[in-house]
């Protein structure tokens, strides 16, 4: 007993950590990408390694409303960042799947999207306050559909455990698994948005309400926060990974572990590509986009509790 | 010879209320009014003549003619007329009927003689300070002649804040500016905002004032001066020493040899170039489509390099003096010009082929920021946002200028109003200057490219400019004056009527819409303060700077 739970702590360990080496790479590629489609160069790939660092090192300075809950926020928004990165498979099994299930993955992403609240109530700038009530706009009319994904998945597995919703769980029926596809369409147009890249970037927006919860951060704190952000790209994209393209991640250990970072890098690019080719939605029609795929959502779910 | 039926028929309607008029060739007239006849006779010109205004320009006669002079200028666009109406004011406490009731474009610029001329606007609505900064004491007008260049007012109060209207009822105000990232210069809207949706906004600007005209009128000398209008401006300084030096040439009788026009032309035509392009990448940024900037931007470049071959410099060319232009485009130059345009055509095709298929842009900017045909009369509203309107006006065709008259191209127009409007008018326009340099370059015949300036030039003459810049008519209002320089120059740039009609274009929009909104009238914050960016290595900012800072009582550092 003891030693299982030695085990899963290594294992955790293993999934936060590697979600922390890899995530400053995955946004150097992004950047790279991103230079090469408007004719630059872009720099080093090492390039947001060196960034966090520098900001890390810098002065840490008390600013805003109230210093101590923007602290608390960038503190929180990592932690419930790798957090969730425990709870995900990483290329082996969920570390954890015994200790949560999937509501508990629901209620730590959302976390994730209070953080940002927290910092922008904290810094209590104008702009800032734009910035919240744009996030809690868009998490509102996006969450449920992460939700329902999942329950989807839950539901045709008749099972909430972590590992059996988390393996592709939405295709998991006999026959042609309509709802899953469904969902699966829903979430590649919506991914974009899970991921907070142009064209969704409405609750940063730097040209429009100047990065908005972000704009008083500064410093380590700021490296926080950008470092949780560039780890919530890495986790939704093996979210999304495990739950919609399973496909090669049972092969032995290296070769399942191998498929499964190919796909996340791909993954990664086709946002890159998104994000250089669009410009920004202004929120409400981000909203009534969601909207439109929230109606979908629900016909998927629909779908899934006739067992379709 | 419209010009003198148009004195005729003034004469006719308002008689003896004409002091006197002068015809200066076929399009300029002058009519000289009692003050009292100003304002029916502005309304006369602008509602049922149908002319558009232009600018308002005060002046300290006092030396001179012992009055103060206000001075109307309308353009009769379909007739290529210039038509300035002006009025002495008597020099004992100053004062003079406002126009704006009816002609309400006339806001701004009327305010701005209020606080640099001190002469009273009777019956102004909104007779709030514009131009000189918030401690400025009460009083005190720096155009006055009596006001030295480098004086520093008494009584300069740092701690007086200016007072702002009360925003409506249930608006949170939201300052934009004076300092945003898509503001690339000081500018302060105030937004009232409700929700997301704003209901109004009150602006404050003229942050970067440093008194050009003043200098102009007090220190610099006659070809002094081009250099110094072309740093009025960070995108078309070319546009801004043009119309000076048409201006002067225009109110003196010089002469331009064609080659200079042709070369004017060129430089004015690769500054729209330029321009446009850099306005499309902005629009881009300013809309999270970052790859449509660096790509308008990189294609771009190459028009800065060949503005740098021909003139020594990318931006400051230096070019234009009164009389003609500095240098000549040779053999080598119009080789390269011609292959740049090539490239220039094929890869801007390409953009624009790739933006016009864009839904994503599309939604941002279509009903988006609408200036309508009745908002562009109202305002005044000029170039590209007009044309964008369904306004078909255009300096180039309507007053040509330089080698305008022996060019063909075309006025690009669009229905909408809105920003997608304003972009597709932009990006089409760059194909019709690309056009234009063509034809310069195959029509341009050799010859001398500046005519030497023998005598000294005459005085107390009034000369009227406008150049189609890339943002809309420049225009530059001149008398001549002793010492080799000027009495008094106004500079009108686009910007200033432009930026009027924003508070309109940008209620009941949603704020998002507000940065793009205002990015599309491509605003240009230096030339409407005349801000003078003088380079603080060189040694000119010892020749002038602390004179001017204690003038408009701006801190160091």
């Amino acid at each position: 007993m003891a030693r299982d739970v030695l085990w899963m702590f290594l294992k955790c360990f293993g999934n936060a950590a590697i979600v922390l080496l890899v995530a400053p790479l995955c946004h150097g590629v992004m950047r790279r990408i991103t230079a090469r489609i408007q004719s630059r160069q872009g720099p080093p790939l090492l390039q947001p390694y060196m960034d966090l660092l520098k900001l890390l090192g810098k002065e840490d300075i008390e600013s805003g409303e109230s210093p101590v809950m923007q602290r608390l926020a960038a503190y929180l928004a990592m932690s419930s960042a790798l957090v969730v990165a425990c709870l995900v498979p990483m290329g082996v099994a969920s570390p954890m799947s015994r200790a949560a299930d999937v509501i508990v993955l629901i209620y730590l992403l959302a976390l994730c999207g209070i953080c940002t609240l927290f910092a922008g109530l904290a810094a209590g700038s104008t702009y800032s306050l734009i910035g919240i009530s744009r996030e809690m706009m868009t998490m509102i009319a996006l969450e449920p559909l992460l939700v329902i994904a999942l329950v989807i998945g839950a539901i045709h597995m008749r099972s909430f455990q972590l590992d059996r919703v988390l393996g592709g769980s939405v295709y998991a029926i006999g026959g042609v698994p309509w709802s899953g596809l469904i969902i699966l369409v829903v979430m590649i147009f919506a991914f974009q948005a899970f991921v907070q890249r142009v064209p969704f970037d409405t609750a940063e927006a730097e040209t429009e309400i100047m990065e908005g919860p972000l704009m008083e951060y500064s410093g380590p704190k700021l490296a926080l926060f950008k470092y949780a952000q560039m780890c919530r790209l890495v986790i939704h994209c093996a979210l999304f990974v495990s739950l919609f393209v399973p496909f090669g991640s049972t092969l032995p250990f290296p070769f399942g572990w191998l498929v499964f970072w190919m796909k996340i890098f791909v993954l990664i690019l086709a946002v890159t590509l998104v994000a250089a080719t669009h410009a920004r939605y202004r929120i409400d029609q981000a909203i009534r986009y969601f909207a439109a795929m929230m109606v979908v959502a629900f016909g998927a779910l629909v779908l899934a509790s006739f067992g379709m | 010879m419209i010009a003198r039926e148009r004195l005729n028929q003034f004469r006719e309607k308002f008689g003896d209320a004409i002091e006197r008029a002068d015809l200066t060739g076929e399009t300029r007239v002058f009519i000289f009014v009692r003050p009292s006849a100003l304002k029916p006779i502005c309304q006369h010109v602008s509602q049922e003549l149908g002319a558009r205004y232009v600018i308002s320009i005060g002046a300290d006669d006092r030396p001179y003619s012992g009055k103060f002079l206000i001075a109307h200028d309308f353009a009769f666009d379909r007739v290529d007329l210039l038509c300035s109406v002006l009025a002495y004011v008597p020099p004992q406490n100053p004062t003079v009927e406002s126009i704006s009731g009816v002609v309400p474009a006339a806001n701004w610029a009327e305010r701005e003689i209020m606080d640099m001329v001190g002469i009273k606007m009777l019956g102004h609505p909104y007779p709030k300070r514009l131009v000189v900064p918030d401690g400025w004491p009460d009083g005190v007008y720096p155009l006055r002649k009596d006001f030295a260049w480098n004086q520093a007012p008494q009584g300069f109060d740092d701690e007086r804040e200016f007072k702002f209207d009360d925003p409506p009822e249930g608006c949170v105000v939201v300052p934009f500016g004076p300092f945003h990232p898509t503001l690339d210069e000081p500018a302060h809207f105030r937004l009232y905002v409700e929700g997301e949706m704003v209901r109004g906004c009150e602006y404050r600007g003229f942050m970067v004032h440093r008194g050009i005209e003043k200098l102009a009128e007090s220190v610099l000398s006659y070809n002094d001066i081009p250099v110094m209008a072309e740093r009025i401006c960070g995108i078309c300084g070319c546009v801004h020493s043009v119309t000076y030096a048409q201006a002067v040439e225009s109110a003196t009788g010089l002469e331009v040899p064609p080659r200079a026009q042709y070369i004017r032309t060129i430089m004015l035509e690769i500054e729209r170039l330029h321009s446009h392009l850099l306005w499309v990448g902005l629009a881009g940024h300013v809309l999270g489509f970052d790859t449509l900037f660096m790509q308008a931007f990189r294609i771009r470049e190459r028009i800065m390099w060949m503005a740098e071959k021909i003139t020594g410099n990318r931006k400051t060319y230096g070019l234009c003096v009164v009389g003609g232009v500095r240098r000549d485009i040779t053999p080598e130059l119009k080789d390269e010009l011609v292959d740049v345009l090539d490239t220039l055509q094929t890869e801007w095709r390409a953009v624009v082929g790739a933006v016009l298929k864009d839904r994503n842009i599309q939604k941002r900017t279509s009903g988006v920021g609408i200036a309508d045909a009745a908002l562009v009369k109202q305002a005044g509203l000029i170039g590209p946002m007009a044309r964008a309107a369904g306004v078909e006006i255009d300096c180039r065709r309507d007053h040509p200028y330089a080698a305008y008259n022996k060019i063909e191209f075309e006025v690009v127009t669009e229905r909408g109003g809105d920003v997608w409007s304003r972009l597709l008018v932009r990006a089409k326009e760059v194909f019709q200057s690309i056009r234009i340099i063509r034809q310069c370059l195959e029509k341009m015949e050799r010859g001398p490219i500046e005519e030497k300036i023998a005598d000294l030039l005459p005085v107390g003459r009034i000369g009227l400019s406008s150049v189609e810049a890339p943002r809309g008519e420049c225009h530059h209002f001149i008398i001549t004056g002793e010492n080799n320089r000027p009495r008094r120059w106004r500079v009108r740039a686009p910007t200033y009527q432009n930026l009027q009609g924003v508070p309109m274009m940008i209620k009941d929009q949603s704020l998002s819409d507000m940065t793009i909104a205002l990015a599309s009238i491509d605003p240009c914050f230096s030339c409407t303060d005349r801000l003078e960016t003088i380079d603080l290595i060189s040694g000119v900012k010892r020749v002038w700077s602390p004179g001017i800072e204690n003038l408009i009582g701006c801190k160091k550092g």
